[in-house]
Order: C-alpha cells, then structure tokens, then sequence
C-alpha cells in the first residue's frame, strides 16, 4: 500500500509540476507562436490577473467567476497594450523584449505605489483527498483537469473556427494572408489580447495559493520563459504540452529524491541543453514529424 | 584616584557630600559606590544635567559646542520593493519614537549597575505576598490551581513617563530617513551619503542580514554609531553596532524545548536557502538532541520557490512529529496555504512567522493552524503596557495593519539611544559607544530588555505564542529574560576587546561536543 | 610613424558620434574638467560619481555587443558577478600581498573569458535563433544567481574567504598600488582614466575592419557568411569581450564598496544595462556611456530623495524612449542638433 500511495505521489507531482509549467507559458507561447515577440510584461499580466482575481472575491463574487473576470479585464488590458504600443514593434523582436520590460517595471511599481505591499489573499478552494500516507489538494487537481480543457479549447479555436484558421494563415506567411484579405492587424491584437488574458487567467488560478504581491509575477517568469523557450514557436499547442511534459519529466524526480533547489538547478540545465540539441525547439521537431508523416499519408 | 567634581562639571545636583580631602580607602570606596547610586538616581530623575561617573568626558565642551542644531538620527529602510511590508513598519516606529523624544517622552529604564536580568525596575507587588512569622508552612504565589486568583505582582502600566526634556538635551530630534529599495548597492550608497555628507548622529537601519553586511563595513571605516534592530542569526561582534534584537538561543532553543515536550521528538527542518535558513536550522540542529528531539531531515528551500507539492510530499513521506518552518519571503509563505490545502496537520514551530509578516491575518485560516513561535514581541501580547504602546501607535498611523517585532524593535532602540544621550549629556558618538556599554535596562512594549555590555546584545522577554485553527493567538508560556548568551560563551567582550566580524556556529566546538549519536 | 595618423582616423571614424575637430575639442575638454573636478568634490561626491563611471564598461560592453553585433544579452551582469566573487576570493586570500589584487583582478577576467567562451560555443556555434539568446544568458544568470544565494554555509569556503551566501561576501580588499590602496579621490581617478582608455579603445575596435565584419553581421549574418567570414567566431569573440568588460565592471564594484551580493546577478540588475543601452542608444559607444553616466545619477537622485517612484520613472523613460526615440535619445539629439547649424557646416557629411 506505501509504494502504491508513493507513486499516486509522484504521479501527482509530475502533474502538478507540469501543470505550474505550463499555466505559466500559455499567454507566453500564444504570442510568440503569432508574432515572434518575447513579451517580458507576462508576469506582470499575470500579477494583475491575480489583483482582479484578489479584488473581486473580497467583494464576494465566486471564485469560478472571478477567473473569468480575470481573463476579460486583463484580455482587454492586453489589447489594448497592443495597439498602444507593442504594435510599433513588430519585426524588431529586441525591442519588443525591451518595452515590455519597462512596461512591467510601470506596472508593478504602480501596484506598489497605488495597492501598497500586498492585497488580502484567496483562500484556496477545496479540501484535500488522502492516498495512504500523503494527501493531495482538491485545488491543484482541478487545476490540472483545467489544463486539459484549456489545452482542448485552444486547439478547438485553432483548428476549427474560423479565425482560428486566419491566425495559422497569418502565423505561417503573413503576406500572403493579407493577400488573401485576411486581417492581420486584428489578428494580431486579438493573439495579444488572447495571450494576455490567458497571462491574468494563469495568475487569477495561482493567486489562492501565493501571496498576492506587486512582484508575484517574477516568480513565474523563468519557468515561463524556459518552457517558451523549450517549446519554441512553431506550433503553439504541441510546444506548450511538449514543453511542459520534458521538463516536468526531468524536475519531478530529480526534487523528489534531492529536494527543491536541485529541482529547479535540474531544470535549467535541462533546458540549456535541449536548446543545445533541439535549437528551434519542441515544437519544430515535432512538426517536422508531423509533416513528414502527412507527406506520406 | 581623581576626583570627579575635578571635571568642570557646570551643575552638579548629586545629593552626596562632596569627599573632602583625603580619607581613608574604605571611607573612598563607600563613598564611590554611593555617589554612583546617586549618580544612577541623579541620572534618572534630571536627565541632562546628571552627573556622570565615567571619567574624562569632556561632556560640556561638547554640549555647548553642538548648540542647537537637531540631532540627526540615520535610517534606512525598504519603504519599496519586495521587503517594504517590513520596511514600511520600521519606518513608522521610528517615527512614533521620534516624535514621542520631542515632546517630552521616554519610557523608563536605566544603566544597569551589575549582572543583567529584569532591569533596573522591578514589578510593585500590589498585593504583597505575606508570610506569617509564626507559619512554616511556605505560601506560593500564582501557583496555577492554587485558589488564589490575585495578581500579586503588578504589571507596570505606567512606563511611559516624561523625559524632562525637549528632544534630546533640548535639541530636537530630526529622522533623517532614506529608501533602500532592497537593492543592495543603492544601500551602500545611501549609507555612505548619511554618514559621510549629512554626518547623522546615530544610524539604525537593515532588515535583512545582507543589507547589514552591506553597510557594516563602511560603518567601521567611519566608526559610526549604528544599531541593527532586527531578529537575525547571531554572531555579530563589532564595536560600532548594538543588535537590539532577538538571536537564535533566544528563539529556537524554547520554542523546540516545548514543541518537543508536547507532540514528540522527531522534528523535519524546512528552511530557506540563505545564510539565516541555513544557520538558524543548523542551531536547530544542534540544540534539538539537547532537549531531547532530533531532527530527522532537513530540507533547504531556495527563496525563488512558490510552488511547493513536491516539498509537501517530502514531509509527508517523512512522517516527522512536528516541523520546523523557517521560511522567509514573499514566495516561501505560500507553504502554509498549500499546506493546509494539501491537509497536512502536522504542528510546526518556527522564529519567524507571524510576529514579523503577520502571515496569522493575511492568510485565511487553518493555513496557520498550531503554529508555535517563541516570539519577542507581536501586536498581540497581552500585557497592559502594550495595549497602550498599540492604542499611541493606532493613534499616529491608523491605517496600519499590524505592528511586528522589528517595528517594536526599532521604537525601543530609539529611545534608548535617546536616554543614553541624555545620560552621557552628549550626542559624541564615541562618547555614546561607551555610554552605552554600561548595560541599560529599559522598559519596552515587550517588557523589560537589557542592553548587555560585553556583547552589544539585548535580553528578551521570550513568550511563547500559539496560532489555532481560527487563527487567534494564545500566550502559552513566558520567559521573562533570556539573554543572548553564545556572544559570552565564545568570549566576546567588546569592552576589553574590540572586534569587527560576524561569527558563524563553526567556530564554535560546544555545538558538537554532546551530541548523543543517534 | 604613419601609424598614428591611420590610429587618429580610426578615432575619428563613422561608427561613433562626432568626428569633427569641434567635438573632439570639447571631448577632451570635458576630459580635463573631469579631471580636475574634484577638487571642488567632497570624498563622498568623488566617490558616488565613481560608481556612476563604474558602470559604463558593461555598459559598453553590451552596446558593442548589441548595437555593433546584434545580439542581445540579458545576462551580462553574470560576468559583472563571477568577476566580483573571483577577485573577492583570490584577493581576499592573499591579503597582505601587494600583488593580491592584481592577481585578483587578472583572474577575474580570465574567469569571465572561459566562461563566457564555453557559453558563447554553444549558443553561437549551435546557431541558436537570435531571440533565444536573451533568454538563455537570463536563464544562466538566474542559474548563478540561484547558486551563489546558497553558498550560506561555512562549508562554502575557498580558502579563509567564505562566500556568504545571500549575506554576500564581506571585506574584499580595495585595489591597490604597490602598497598604496586606492580609495576615496585616488579611486575615482583610477576609474575614470581606465573607463576613458576603454571606451577610445572600443571605438578604435569599432572603425576597425574587425568592427566592420561586426556591423555586417549584425546587417545580414547570412550575406556575411557567404562572403567568407566565419561568424559564430567573430560573434563568439565580441561576446567574449563584452562579458570582459562586464567583469571589469564588477571589478571596479568590489573595489569600490568591498562587498557582493547574489542580488547583484539578480533579474532587476540584469535588466539595467539594458535600460541604459537602450535609452542612450545602442548603436554609439558615446551615447552609452553617457547615457549610463545620466542614468545612475537619476537613480541615485531620486532614490536618495525619497521618491520611491524612481523606478517607475525608469520603466516610463524606457517607453518612452523606444517608442518615439527608437535608436535612442543621444543618438537623436545628436543627428537633429546639426541640422540646427550649431556646429557649423559639414560637406555632406552625418554627424
């Protein structure tokens, strides 16, 4: 019975990694598959979809809700960060990189100055379940069913609806879309604002089970980037669950058996040499795959 | 032996005989030891003009040479960036003390004459205990399920009391305050403009032990007169600095001795991956098989972690009694959400939650459930000195949400660098250094603290604090002074011997040399 | 003996703001005011400015690296800290020996070259895509960042230096002289001739051939490499050497407060150089190096006034500056200012 409830463990903590991984990505990899632009802002998205999340709850709105409201308010945020400013840096991907991060630096600053050092927490919804002698929150199980449904939505919206299509069209060749009619100008803001408000919906699931800061988004910036920058950006899906999945693969046993610090050291080496090995990233490889096997089907 | 009327004192309001000519020794030393009491008295009752016994002030050339110009008090603090929940307390403390030193207040205490131990004043027993003359049988005060329900001994309510003076020897006193911005080099850089360009009199500031460390060097190159008013890890021996607050025999060693005494001796450590993680567990370490635990793993977490299932799981395959949590920061509180979550019941102890980041309000209950700190100071100890400390706080900053130990810390250090100035009748620093090294008891919010010499430590008032299910806080067991003993046992007299360096457990044979081999 | 002149034309090339005998003229004025300035200084003034002209070497550094070569580097400040930490160790060893900081110091920066060369070979030689490498040179710093918050315990120690964890490492001897140790006035000379030597000898590099090959590859790395030039050296190389100057950088920082910390390879420190890069303007050495000289003493300014609000003035410049500045404000300044004819007439010639 112990082994058994030791690998429901370990099951549960390779999910719960990979799921924290890739919550952290989505709004990242969203805009990077689009527009190529490293958005540093993410985790300040991600900082004001909690603040919302925060916000409504104490005025006693359901948490689900209060999700949704993140997504809404920072998704509209987003578009409009978008036709402000990001807009002006497409094509100079290094640029972008740099707005962002002064962007970031405004905004938490301004939530310092304005909030002050920290707004009232969340509790975390449900309880917990016990297998054995370890137990496992009900929260971060449905967070992990959530994932799932994010990931199916996702692919649902970019493989069959129309502006699904249009966004493929325009991520592949953005010329000849345009050509085509497609309007790529409101593609791209409503990948940003896509993007975005998927940044405040990740931050509005954590903010429960973090402290709700002016600097909470930090903390998700590097797992965020290294899983982008694992995943790459050639098809947004297979990256972020690629992505995710190896890494989580490496992190999970290596901080099961050595503790968290090796853990996170684990992880960055790992993603020093898959880049090494895999440059254009998760997703590269497996589309390469794909096409070839569609060439012969 | 001479005489110290010899001085050129200006007023002299000592009520002894001034000695004549020459008496015998006996007849000296009586005398001597009388005119210090008068002089403690002296010093006591009419602050700035008190005589003083320390030989070789040139205490008036120097008081007319300040003439009128404020008295500069230096602090740096994180009013922004990720320590500013902390900073921003301290800042107001300082504040409230400053603004108490100018009109006229002060809390009472004194140099202390001799050992250390519960301060120049003692309580005022209300009821006095009496024991007949003709009875042998011993009445016991306060014995818990005694039928005697009386407080015998008072708590004294009534330590706020005027100074006699405007400030500090009538200069106003003038808060010259800086923001660190938890950076590091902005730190150095603003610690070398107080002291270098706006030459403060007094430097109280750092949270955390880097930002001492950061500055403790340009202090000793300019020799300046710097207090550190935070809980840390101990070892700090450096003539310039006075540490007013709580070290780790004063914090660990009680909270494990109960811990283990109630729920058992298997302890699992988690702490977090810097300096005061790493020495505070391994006192933890050390002392736990002294008081019959011992510590079963240890787990390091880094600050950058928030995320913590796999911690979790860990302890839960460990099945320990109890768990140390030493966790500090913004990212690694969120242990205690996910804890709760997770449906760990396990109790804990730990030095630093609740009484500094208030973790017990901002986090929903049961996150905090059977948290056991052996803490210094909190907003909730219930004495009435306190509840009238909290209620002059509330007054001045009503939007606060809790005042935490560092902030208590900082109030009480700032009057009694104001007490020590007025005692020495000057604001020279070298002059205050020594001043200071008489030992001072003073009567703070907490209780009584003393200032210990050799050391330039304080002894506490140790409470134990426990956090329950609804997350209300309970006083459990109290000890009325623990002093910070291990700067003594390694030899440290700042007195005898000035030093300038911070001390690590390694240096230190004792903490291996009884450990039964488990 | 034609040697000199071929030096002075390369002085003058076009690859820098200003190449008229104008500006040259005010250069070294302003050069010589810089020299003599302390004397109106307070110890604390000189010594504040210093930490400002400290600065400027990873700054340049990163301008050379991103504006001359194309590529950007979030994680300078790495080299910034293995230079520190190294120099505090090997110095610190050897105190007592007047040879202790040179040594440091020559180790400090062979330190960051092999790093540097290890990491570059596998980022340039992989032929990493150009908006990876941000992130991997982040990612590298967070990894040392993370390490050395460790390093608390007194097992981390190399010889009687102890690393101290997020304590940061204490005592670090000053830079010496012979015997003589360098604080104070004799500090800031030090440092503002060493920024002057570096940034003339940049901007020797840049008119260069060499740092033709470098704006080529920044233009079209794949018409350069067609054309003969093997590019992941010549870009390993430029990496190379601006995480030199990053670690001359964190030389000049430890000798300067005798103290590091991990925050010093922290996310916020990191992104800094960038910001000055930026709003100055990457693609001129000067407008770097005054930009980082300006920027610095805003930061102290503000941060030392009390606002708190610095940083967000910061963030706002930053925006500000990229979206209607985008080369930058002293490089802007520097091409409108002509047209207004306050340095006179020039046959055809950009500023």
């Amino acid at each position: 019975m112990d082994s058994f409830a030791t690998i429901v463990s370990v099951i549960y903590q390779f999910a719960t990694n990979g799921a924290f991984l890739l919550l952290s990505a989505v709004g990242l990899i969203v805009i990077l598959g689009m527009m190529n632009i490293i958005n540093l802002a993410h985790g300040v998205l991600m900082m004001m979809g909690a603040y919302t999340a925060s916000i409504a709850w104490h005025r006693n709105v359901p948490f689900w809700l209060c999700v949704i409201l993140a997504f809404i308010v920072v998704g509209i945020f987003g578009a409009v960060l978008e036709r402000a400013i990001v807009r002006r840096f497409y094509g100079r991907e290094l640029g972008a990189l740099v707005v962002t991060w002064g962007i970031s630096l405004i905004l938490s600053q301004g939530a310092l100055a304005v909030f002050g050092p920290f707004l009232p927490a969340i509790p975390i919804p449900g309880g917990s379940v016990a297998v054995g002698q370890y137990s496992f929150s009900v929260y971060w199980l449905s967070i992990i069913a959530l994932c799932g449904v994010l990931i199916a939505g996702l692919w649902a919206l970019y493989n069959h609806t129309t502006i699904g299509l249009q966004a493929r069209a325009a991520m592949q060749n953005a010329a000849m879309a345009k050509a085509l009619g497609v309007n790529t100008d409101r593609i791209y803001m409503l990948t940003f604002s896509l993007g975005a408000g998927l940044a405040g919906l990740s931050g509005a699931l954590f903010a429960p089970t973090v402290s709700i800061a002016p600097f909470m988004g930090q903390q998700f910036v590097a797992p965020a980037f290294i899983t982008v920058v694992v995943g790459g950006a050639a098809n947004v899906i297979t990256g972020a669950i690629g992505s995710s999945v190896l890494l989580s693969l490496v992190k999970t046993p290596i901080g099961f058996v050595f503790g968290a610090f090796v853990g996170t050291v684990a992880l960055l080496f790992a993603a020093l040499i898959i880049i090494r090995l895999m440059p254009d990233g998760i997703s590269a490889v497996l589309q390469r795959h794909i096409d070839r096997r569609n060439r012969f089907a | 032996m001479s005489d110290q009327s010899s001085n050129g004192h200006t007023s002299n309001t000592d009520p002894t005989p001034q000695p004549g000519a020459a008496s015998d020794e006996a007849k000296a030393d009586r005398r001597k030891v009388l005119k210090l009491m008068g002089a403690a008295g002296a010093g006591l009752t009419a602050p700035g003009f008190g005589a003083t016994y320390l030989r070789g002030f040139e205490y008036t050339r120097s008081v007319q040479a300040q003439g009128n110009s404020p008295v500069k008090v230096g602090f740096i603090e994180d009013e922004s960036g990720n320590l500013s929940v902390y900073g921003i307390q301290k800042l107001h403390a300082a504040q409230l003390a400053v603004k108490e030193i100018n009109e006229g207040k002060t809390l009472k205490g004194g140099p202390d004459i001799g050992a250390g131990g519960l301060g120049a004043l003692g309580n005022v027993a209300k009821n006095p205990p009496t024991i007949s003359k003709d009875g042998v049988s011993l009445g016991v005060v306060n014995d818990g399920g005694d039928k005697s329900t009386e407080v015998v001994f008072d708590e004294d309510a009534d330590v706020f009391i005027d100074s006699g003076d405007k400030g500090i020897l009538g200069r106003e006193v003038s808060l010259v305050s800086l923001d660190g911005q938890s950076n590091n080099a902005l730190w150095q850089q603003l610690a070398r403009r107080l002291i270098q360009q706006d030459k403060v009199d007094v430097l109280v500031a750092g949270f955390a032990s880097a930002e001492r460390e950061a500055i403790r060097p340009i202090v000793d190159q300019f020799k300046q007169l710097y207090f550190y008013t935070n809980q840390y890890e101990g070892g700090v021996a450096d003539a310039n600095t006075f540490c007013t607050g709580p070290v780790c025999e004063q914090q660990v060693i009680p909270v494990v001795q109960y811990i283990v005494e109630k729920f058992g001796p298997r302890g699992y450590t988690l702490a977090a991956d810097y300096n005061f993680g790493q020495l505070t567990a391994a006192w933890t370490k050390a002392f736990a098989p002294l008081v019959g635990g011992q510590i079963i793993a240890e787990e390091f977490v880094p600050l950058s972690v928030s995320e913590f299932s796999q911690v979790i799981a860990r302890v839960q395959q460990a099945k320990p009694d109890w768990v140390m949590t030493l966790l500090v920061g913004q990212n690694q509180q969120n242990y205690y959400p996910q804890a709760a979550a997770a449906g760990l019941k396990f109790p804990m102890a730990s030095t630093v939650n609740m009484a500094q980041g208030y973790e017990h309000k901002r986090f929903k209950p049961p996150s905090l459930a059977n948290m056991h700190n052996a803490i210094q100071y909190q907003l909730e100890v219930p004495t009435a000195r306190n509840r009238a400390f909290v209620k002059r706080w509330m007054a001045m900053f009503p939007e606060d949400q809790y005042i935490g130990e560092m902030a208590q810390n900082t109030y009480f250090t700032i009057h009694l660098y104001a007490k020590a100035a007025r005692l020495a009748g000057t604001t020279d620093q070298a002059t205050l250094k020594k001043a200071l090294e008489l030992g001072w008891s003073i009567e703070a919010p907490e209780g009584s603290v003393f200032l210990e010499p050799g050391t330039h430590h304080c002894a506490h008032y140790i409470r134990l604090a426990v956090c329950d299910e609804n997350h209300d806080v309970k006083f459990v067991r109290d000890w009325p002074s623990i002093q910070a003993w291990w700067l003594q046992r390694l030899g440290v007299n700042l007195v005898r011997h000035p030093e300038y360096k911070q001390y690590t457990p390694d240096e230190d044979p004792y903490f291996k040399m009884f450990l039964k081999k488990s | 003996m034609a040697r000199v002149p071929h030096i002075l034309k390369l002085l003058s090339g076009p690859e820098d703001i200003g190449r008229s005998w104008w500006f040259w003229a005010v250069f070294i004025a302003a050069c010589v005011f810089m020299l003599v300035y302390p004397r109106w200084l307070s110890e604390f003034q000189a010594t504040n400015i210093a930490y400002y002209l400290l600065n400027v070497p990873i700054a340049l550094g990163l301008g050379l690296l991103w504006g001359y070569s194309g590529v950007l580097s979030f994680g300078q400040v790495a080299y910034f800290g293995i230079a520190g930490y190294t120099y505090g160790i090997v110095a610190g060893n050897m105190v007592g020996d007047d040879f202790g900081p040179i040594v440091g110091s020559l180790c400090g920066i062979a330190l960051c070259a092999v790093v540097a060369a290890i990491f570059g070979y596998f980022v340039f030689y992989g032929r990493v895509q150009n908006w990876i490498v941000p992130i991997l040179t982040l990612v590298l710093t967070l990894l040392l960042e993370t390490f050395l918050g460790q390093t608390a315990g007194y097992q981390w120690c190399v010889g009687s230096v102890q690393l101290g964890g997020y304590n940061g490492m204490t005592g670090i001897p000053g830079f010496q002289l012979g015997s003589h140790v360098l604080m104070g006035y004799d500090f800031y000379y030090y440092v503002l001739i060493s920024v002057l030597v570096i940034y003339l000898g940049l901007r020797l590099l840049v008119n260069s051939r060499h740092g033709k090959v470098l704006l080529a590859i920044r233009e079209d790395p794949i018409r350069t490499e067609l054309l003969g030039y093997d590019i992941r050296a010549r870009q390993l190389v430029a990496f190379v050497l601006a995480a030199v100057l990053a670690g001359i950088s964190g030389l000049f920082y430890v000798q300067w407060g005798n103290y590091i910390t991990p925050s010093q390879v922290g996310l916020l420190q990191a992104s800094l150089p960038v910001v000055w890069v930026a709003v100055g303007g990457r693609e001129s050495l000067l407008a770097v190096l005054m930009s980082t000289v300006a920027l610095n003493w805003l930061n102290y300014t503000l941060s030392s006034e009390g606002y708190q609000y610095a940083l967000i003035i910061t963030g706002a410049l930053l925006v500000v500056v990229m979206l209607f500045f985008p080369s930058g404000i002293v490089i802007a300044l520097a091409r409108e200012l002509p047209k207004c004819g306050l340095f006179g007439r020039r046959k055809g010639h950009a500023a």
